[in-house]
């Protein structure tokens, strides 16, 4: 989040989960059910609520603070159907899928500060990079 | 078992009959009297304890590569590997450069957005704990 034009020094909060000991970025469990795909796949809506963030605005320095925070949000996403193969036999990664369009709405309360923040409705937020499709990686490179 | 006492005259290990215990006599077995806790302790398990395996977490391993901040961060965008998890088949969403608005509990109008905002989704196998593993994630 900004408070002005979007440009580092402008950012006032910044919502993410911890980087986990084993080194994985901003990455937690999605509960079942929470994920939901249309019938062929060209479609999708994941949402979930009070998912255990930080708040840490003046992330990457190494020295920024997290403070805990919770946040809700609904992610949408519809394939264009324009295929996107990306491939690099020297990282062992495959992905195959199409362009896709993306929209957000989110929530967020910072306690502590007595913060809180609610987006405006899902229609009104875009993403300019989307895509969806399946990939291999590591093990499954070559298999 | 017997051993002889510095003027020569047999004792017990455990005591001499007919005689009042020597200070070596309650030394000794004041020591073996604490024995049974020094072995119980760190050996066996409490009746609460489960076996473990030594497999490793069952938690997705990061993609091995760093970005330039030192972190396992894949940036969204052509050509980039779009998943965060290392050893992975199957489905995956990513979306970033998000730009919208909202209010806060102040009535404040924020914009949310920037190039770095992205999203990920993955669902599928992937491979720790010397297994394959069946799940879904988000990257935020």
């Amino acid at each position: 989040m900004f408070q002005g034009p979007v440009v580092p020094a402008n950012e006032i909060h910044d919502f993410h989960p911890p980087i986990a000991p084993s080194g994985l970025f901003w990455v937690v469990p999605v509960s079942e059910g929470a994920l939901t795909f249309s019938g062929d796949g060209s479609s999708f809506t994941l949402e979930m609520r009070n998912v255990t963030v930080i708040d840490q605005p003046r992330f990457p320095a190494l020295d920024s603070i997290g403070t805990p925070a919770r946040m809700s949000f609904r992610l949408v996403g519809k394939s264009t159907g324009e295929p996107v193969k990306y491939e690099d036999a020297s990282k062992h990664f495959r992905f195959t899928g199409t362009r896709a369009s993306c929209q957000l709405e989110a929530q967020v309360e910072v306690p502590s500060i007595g913060f809180s923040w609610k987006s405006d409705p899902l229609s009104t937020s875009k993403s300019d990079f989307a895509i969806m499709g399946e990939e291999v990686n590591g093990r499954y490179y070559d298999s | 078992m017997k051993e002889a006492d510095p003027i020569g005259v047999p004792r017990r290990l455990f005591g001499n009959v007919g005689l009042p215990p020597t200070r070596r006599d309650i030394l000794k077995s004041s020591a073996f009297a604490l024995l049974p806790f020094a072995t119980a302790l760190p050996n066996h398990p409490s009746p609460n304890q489960q076996p473990m395996t030594a497999n490793g977490s069952t938690d997705p391993y990061p993609i091995p590569w760093l970005d330039k901040f030192g972190s396992h961060n894949q940036a969204a965008g052509l050509n980039n590997e779009p998943g965060h998890i290392y050893h992975f088949k199957g489905r995956v969403v990513r979306c970033n450069s998000f730009t919208g608005m909202g209010t806060d509990n102040k009535g404040n109008r924020i914009a949310f957005g920037a190039p770095s905002t992205d999203y990920g989704v993955m669902q599928g196998e992937y491979w720790a704990a010397r297994t394959s593993q069946q799940g879904t994630f988000v990257h935020i």
